[in-house]
């Protein structure tokens, strides 16, 4: 398969966030009964983004030796946004599904006194989840433009 | 109820031009090699401003590069 540069690009930056979050959601799944984001958890949020840092760059960089780099055109730009487009919903209805989350689970508190199940560990992961996806959904929904096209 | 569709003879002008890689086009209309194929292969219409650096690069109007297929729904519009 014949792959532009942008969908090179694009699918080390897929791969990376895949890998890295994908670990990263594992460990979350490990320590969902955690209260607190605490200090164990923010070092492990940001062993996460320096790690998606540091792929991205050494990626960037071979491919840019590897292949020739080609700045963006009309086509490109016009995929991102239709990329952003989709992501943008995912995020605003990621962030209304966690906004409804705390306020039943607080309504529920209030009317019965029982254990809190949204957490600020899992609501802070619940954010991030969806940011996650958002950008996931950008990259396929690129990947997706540049096979069929733009008609 | 179909849209209408934007066919081109790209690949013929760049033919009758010395047969003109479609790198040299994309260089010479300030896209990338991939953007002239999709447009070629009628995956992408590109903007006005494109089509017309386009036509410049072959000499020719713009209706000799790019031509417009009504579809279902503009039939009745004329």
């Amino acid at each position: 398969m014949d792959l532009s540069y942008q969908e090179k690009s694009i699918l080390g930056s897929l791969l990376a966030m895949v890998v890295v979050y994908g670990y990263y959601f594992a460990s979350v799944l490990r320590d969902l009964g955690r209260p607190e984001f605490d200090g164990g958890s923010i070092g492990r949020l940001v062993l996460a983004v320096i790690a998606i840092i540091v792929i991205e760059i050494a990626y960037q960089i071979v491919l840019a030796i590897e292949s020739k780099a080609e700045p963006k055109d009309e086509r490109d730009i016009l995929i991102e946004c239709k990329a952003y487009r989709n992501a943008y919903f995912l995020l605003a209805t990621g962030a209304a599904l966690v906004i409804a989350c705390v306020i039943v689970a607080a309504l529920a508190r209030d009317a019965a006194p029982t254990r809190i199940i949204v957490t600020p560990f899992l609501t802070v992961n619940l954010v991030l989840l969806a940011m996650v996806l958002a950008e996931l959904v950008k990259f396929l929904t690129q990947l997706f433009y540049y096979r069929r096209g733009l008609r | 109820m179909t849209k209408g569709r934007i066919r081109n003879n790209i690949r013929r002008l760049r033919f009758d031009r010395s047969e003109m890689t479609q790198q040299e086009l994309a260089e010479k209309v300030g896209v990338t090699r991939q953007t002239v194929i999709a447009i070629e292969g009628d995956k992408y219409s590109p903007s006005l401003e494109v089509a017309f650096r386009i036509a410049r690069v072959f000499a020719a109007p713009l209706e000799e590069v790019f031509q417009y297929e009504a579809g279902d729904s503009d039939a009745g519009a004329a």
